[in-house]
């Protein structure tokens, strides 16, 4: 057993942190980058410099443009991202998180020489979204009926995707339509496709969410022509690529909403500190409990790298995880709005009018974090998933 | 390179503890015993002196095992599971420790010994105020010629009957901060003036309220500095307090564990209640909870099993493990429904020792405080970057 990380660990941390004091503004929030021009191009130029380092996919073996670092040194990066809310560490988040990644496993050579070099070379031309909810298919997601019709020299894809992060800044998408539609289970005849977003057909609606932001969308295809070798993996093997990236989807974000949390952990308490509100012995007993709750969170993301690096499968895991980082969220935006009280109704897109408080970071969490959750599953999702695989229980639902 | 595996060694360890309580302490004697006198099992409590278990942190010169405290913490977290009644931690973790840090060397070759061999021993700290806090021990223990005399009363003493000495905390100096002016004293249980009276708690789980009436004790049985005692004090709060989290842990991950197995056996709508997403959500977030804690406290161990204790970590696993054992156990009795309200279920046992275990070595309250006073000192990071 061991609790302290090696040299190469704490010098990499010292790099970053190097970095960021070099190219980030001293009081940096996370950003809904999607949603701004100024903001979205600021993390892509960020994105060209983490590339550049190496960081950006940096436990990707070198012939792919990573750094082939060991697993901890990838989780050391993504925990600073998260603290020092460095933009455009996952350029939309699909490609570097797991598009590369699957595409490692089971794409096939062409598409790994082609798209693997353009996601870590951090340019435009590597960003990605991913296609796989649909009107009908949210938790549900194996109902998906985007269809993809095999032809000659390729499939004619015909559906409409919601929820689309990043959709209005991707070159690509990552997706999961219906390839056999005569499939005796809804969970066989689903295929992953590569789709060009330039492709004749596609069009992007934006989805403006509850305060205002345009981060996801509603993709449209008509007609839109994939070529044959767009497919990824095994035809109607999809379902089974589709977990595996999600797996990587949910272990990834882990890491950087902990240091993301831990920020405003230490914001919190020194804004309390400043203000005074630090002698409120129900602030003390609150903020305490919240740092129960954020080692508790550090302590199972590093237990899943931790099984990673052992070879231990991971399945449950990175559900566990995610699950504890929602109910982490919802615990520390609450308390971190009730210290800042009737300001953090201050309109989070503002950071520093005279009314904000933290540049707002207290409430932009408070906000975001109940949309977040839903990302690759709700938090109930991950809890019949622990039931079922965790827990050995018979499926839920 | 952080590592959460246990060597071999202790995985050894594990297995043979857990053995022998499955075999010594079934539930049925969990539940025999409630009942008894001294509330442990004298026979089994030998065989242990066999196996080296009182002995397992004691150093080899002292007749233990020299074994890390990181073992210590495999075996609570299996006396946890199992719930065997034993005055084991109440000697072990309140008391070896301690003297084996503080004590002299004639009282450590003295005791230590004694100890691996089956000797039982007590810690009284708790008084009228039933908490931790320094100003709160009032019992006095007055200079008298060469030795002192102690006159107080101290509560929820484990085990006091069953041993044959104490670890007493007393005020030796009073006026000055709270912290200084305690002093620990060695008694013996067998003194004119110590009277034991068992209170009578939910679990029967051997707790006392002990009256020492003009007992003296000679100068020579102070454990450590005289007027330094809570030196001492702040020592068992951090290394016993980690014991009982791991001890809790064991209790919470034995609770879900039988829960689960209830859930998943029994059958209500021609399903198991396990498939009812109302069932099963909940065991998940115990699931998530138990998973916390049981890291947690590998976490605080380690650091203290390293030689860097850290004050802050000690005190989240405290917390942690009294929030996550009595939401276990609730939640288990309200999953198997009626029947986890009867005594033929297990899931009650582990319930009624919860507020015990809350209140052992420190409040949710008691440790939050701890927690936020070390972040409140440090500088922020953010701030150490930039600057």
């Amino acid at each position: 057993m061991d609790f302290q990380f090696g040299e190469r660990e704490i010098r990499l941390r010292e790099e970053i942190r190097q970095f960021v004091r070099e190219n980030l503004p001293q009081g940096q929030v996370p950003y809904f980058e999607e949603h701004d021009d100024e903001e979205w191009d600021f993390g892509m130029s960020i994105a060209k410099k983490l590339a550049d380092k190496g960081w950006l996919t940096i436990s990707w073996p070198k012939a792919y443009g990573g750094m082939g670092a060991p697993e901890w040194e990838r989780a050391v990066f993504l925990e600073e991202v998260g603290y020092w809310g460095i933009p455009g560490y996952s350029m939309g988040v699909s490609g570097v998180t797991w598009v590369g990644p699957s595409l490692m496993l089971f794409g096939s050579e062409e598409q790994k020489k082609k798209y693997i070099p353009m996601i870590a070379s951090g340019e435009s031309d590597g960003v990605w979204c991913t296609g796989y909810s649909e009107p009908d298919a949210g938790s549900d997601f194996a109902s998906l009926q985007t269809r993809a019709e095999k032809k000659k020299d390729h499939y004619l894809l015909n559906g409409q995707k919601v929820w689309i992060s990043a959709g209005h800044r991707a070159r690509w998408c990552w997706m999961a339509a219906r390839t056999d539609p005569g499939a005796a289970r809804k969970h066989d005849g689903i295929s992953v496709l590569i789709v060009d977003m330039k492709s004749k057909g596609v069009t992007v609606r934006p989805i403006v969410n509850f305060y205002g932001f345009h981060l996801f969308n509603e993709i449209f295809f008509s007609d839109v022509e994939v070529p044959l070798e767009n497919l990824v993996g095994i035809e109607n093997n999809g379902w089974r690529h589709l977990m595996q990236a999600l797996t990587f989807e949910r272990g990834n974000k882990a890491l950087v909403d902990y240091g993301e949390s831990k920020r405003l952990f230490d914001e919190l308490v020194h804004f309390a500190k400043e203000s005074g509100d630090i002698r409120r012995p129900y602030i003390r007993q609150k903020l305490a409990d919240v740092a129960v709750e954020l080692e508790t969170f550090k302590v199972l993301t590093y237990e899943t790298v931790w099984k990673l690096t052992n070879g231990v499968r991971i399945i449950w895991e990175p559900s566990r995880d995610k699950a504890s980082k929602d109910m982490l969220s919802d615990q520390i935006s609450r308390i971190g709005t009730e210290l800042i009280g009737a300001y953090s109704q201050v309109d989070p897109l503002y950071t520093d009018t005279k009314w904000s408080r933290l540049r707002g970071r207290a409430e932009r969490l408070y906000y975001r974090w109940t949309g977040y959750a839903s990302a690759a599953g709700t938090t109930d999702n991950q809890r019949n998933i622990i039931g079922q695989f965790g827990l050995q229980l018979p499926k839920a639902y | 390179m952080v590592d959460f595996g246990f060597t071999k060694d202790q995985e050894m360890i594990r297995k043979s503890v857990r053995q022998f309580l499955d075999k010594e302490c079934p539930k049925d004697v969990v539940r025999a015993l409630k009942t008894d006198k001294l509330g442990y099992d004298p026979k089994a409590w030998k065989k242990m002196v066999g196996l080296g278990f009182q002995g397992m942190a004691i150093p080899d010169q002292y007749d233990g095992m020299g074994g890390e405290y990181l073992e210590l913490v495999v075996f609570m977290e299996e006396v946890g599971r199992n719930l065997m009644p034993s005055p084991f931690f109440a000697t072990v973790a309140l008391c070896a420790l301690p003297i084996e840090r503080f004590g002299s060397d004639a009282q450590r070759q003295a005791i230590l010994p004694a100890i691996a061999n089956g000797q039982i021993w007590t810690l009284a700290v708790m008084e009228a105020s039933a908490d931790y806090d320094p100003a709160n021990i009032e019992m006095a223990a007055t200079k008298e010629g060469e030795g002192y005399r102690l006159n107080g009363t101290k509560l929820f003493v484990p085990f006091a009957k069953a041993a044959e000495k104490f670890l007493v905390v007393a005020r030796t100096k009073s006026g000055g901060p709270a912290q200084e002016g305690l002093s620990v004293f060695i008694v013996d249980a067998a003194q004119k003036g110590v009277a034991v009276e068992m209170i009578p708690t939910a679990a029967r789980d051997q707790r006392y309220e002990v009256r020492f009436d003009n007992v003296e004790v000679p100068a020579a049985n102070i454990l450590g500095q005289v007027d330094r005692g809570y030196d001492i004090v702040s020592y068992i709060l951090q290394d016993a307090t980690v014991l009982k989290c791991a001890e809790m842990s064991g209790g919470a991950q034995a609770v879900l564990e039988l829960t689960r197995r209830y859930a998943r056996d029994r059958i209500q709508f021609g399903k198991p209640i396990g498939q009812l997403q109302a069932i099963q959500h909940r065991l998940a977030n115990t699931f998530i909870w138990v998973e916390g804690l049981k890291n947690l406290v590998y976490e605080a161990a380690w650091h203290i099993n390293a030689g860097d204790p850290r004050a802050e970590l000690v005190s989240m696993a405290k917390v942690k493990a009294n929030t996550v054992y009595q939401q276990a156990c609730i939640d288990g009795i309200t999953i198997h429904g009626a029947i986890g309200f009867t005594e033929e279920m297990d899931v009650g046992l582990y319930h009624l020792r919860t507020k015990a275990h809350e209140f052992d070595l420190g409040s949710s309250e008691f440790h939050r405080e701890r927690i936020i006073r070390e972040f409140e000192e440090q500088e922020p990071l953010f701030a150490k970057v930039y600057a």
